[in-house]
């Protein structure tokens, strides 16, 4: 392999390091952008019953930091969870202690005036988005998983005509 | 070495190499009519052994040897793996890891998991995973890219 072929092959492992950084960034902050609107929301709801138009920046940019934030722990630290195969005890365990942390962030940036019913009912809502992405991740695996045995199925059509047409 | 052509007007085409112990020669000769054949050699309990290629459900890459998995039989082969992967050539083996060629003829079903990666069960139940890494390709693949 010629000193030219080397530095291709350096470059080439680079861009794949780069590729895998990007795509787990890309999909840290496409959650982190969901689970902000949700909250967002949830939010912009309660000042609405509380007789306001009106919404914190503070407020908002403690949200998306949070959201920012949980992103990367529940994809380092908590594996991934909320696109586990199925939810069980350690699942949901990951599930109780996410929803306390933004129930416990949402008491101290007082987002709902430290009102300790809202503050429950928004950890209710967090727990039912999470049950919510983990279903959605389901299904979408279901339908990707339909569509991988549909194409195996006609490759493999498709090698055994091949064959019959080579013997 | 000698070597002998005998003409036939009917019956299979064969080539029958014999020796006391094969040479390099005898080896080269050995590789060329495996890439053209779908026919392999591996060792298997200290005997050289054909394996059809067909057969194959996948080849591994272990400690630095190469092993090809059949239904029932695991073969080491004299080759590595960029070299098997050379022989298979075929449009259905797929390098599906680093240590791993993937029989996609031989693959009964497949699942989606999180994090873009793919399990493949292959006929005779064995689970292969298929990272992310070459998920992508593996689509492309079945899809008809090259």
């Amino acid at each position: 392999m010629s000193r030219e072929g080397g530095i291709v092959k350096r470059r080439g492992e680079k861009l794949s390091l780069l590729e895998r950084y990007l795509a787990v960034e890309i999909e840290i902050e496409f959650k982190a952008c969901l689970y902000f609107f949700c909250i967002l929301f949830f939010y912009s709801m309660y000042r609405l019953m509380c007789g306001s138009a009106e919404a914190s920046i503070l407020h908002m940019g403690e949200m998306i930091v949070l959201t920012y934030g949980m992103g990367y722990f529940q994809k380092y630290v908590l594996a991934g969870f909320d696109e586990a195969d199925r939810m069980g005890i350690r699942e949901t365990g990951f599930l109780f202690l996410c929803v306390g942390i933004y129930a416990a962030v949402s008491w101290l940036g007082a987002w709902f005036d430290r009102r300790l019913p809202v503050t429950f009912f928004y950890a209710f809502y967090m727990a039912l988005a999470y049950v919510c992405g983990f279903l959605v991740y389901k299904i979408k695996r279901a339908l990707d998983a339909k569509r991988l045995n549909e194409d195996l199925r006609a490759f493999q059509r498709r090698d055994a005509a091949e064959e019959d047409g080579n013997s | 070495m000698k070597y002998t052509i005998e003409h036939i007007s009917q019956g299979e085409e064969e080539v029958i190499l014999r020796c006391h112990s094969p040479s390099a020669e005898m080896e080269q000769l050995i590789r060329y009519l495996e890439s053209r054949s779908r026919k392999l050699i591996g060792i298997r309990d200290g005997i050289r052994t054909v394996v059809e290629q067909p057969e194959i459900l996948y080849v591994e890459s272990v400690e630095g040897k190469t092993f090809a998995y059949t239904e029932s039989e695991v073969f080491q082969m004299e080759h590595s793996l960029a070299q098997m992967e050379q022989l298979l050539g075929a449009v259905n083996f797929f390098r599906c890891s680093k240590s791993m060629i993937l029989n996609i003829d031989r693959v009964r079903e497949l699942r989606s998991l999180a994090s873009n990666r793919i399990e493949a069960t292959m006929c005779n139940g064995e689970r292969i995973m298929i990272s992310r890494t070459y998920a992508s390709e593996f689509r492309r693949r079945l899809r008809g890219g090259r």
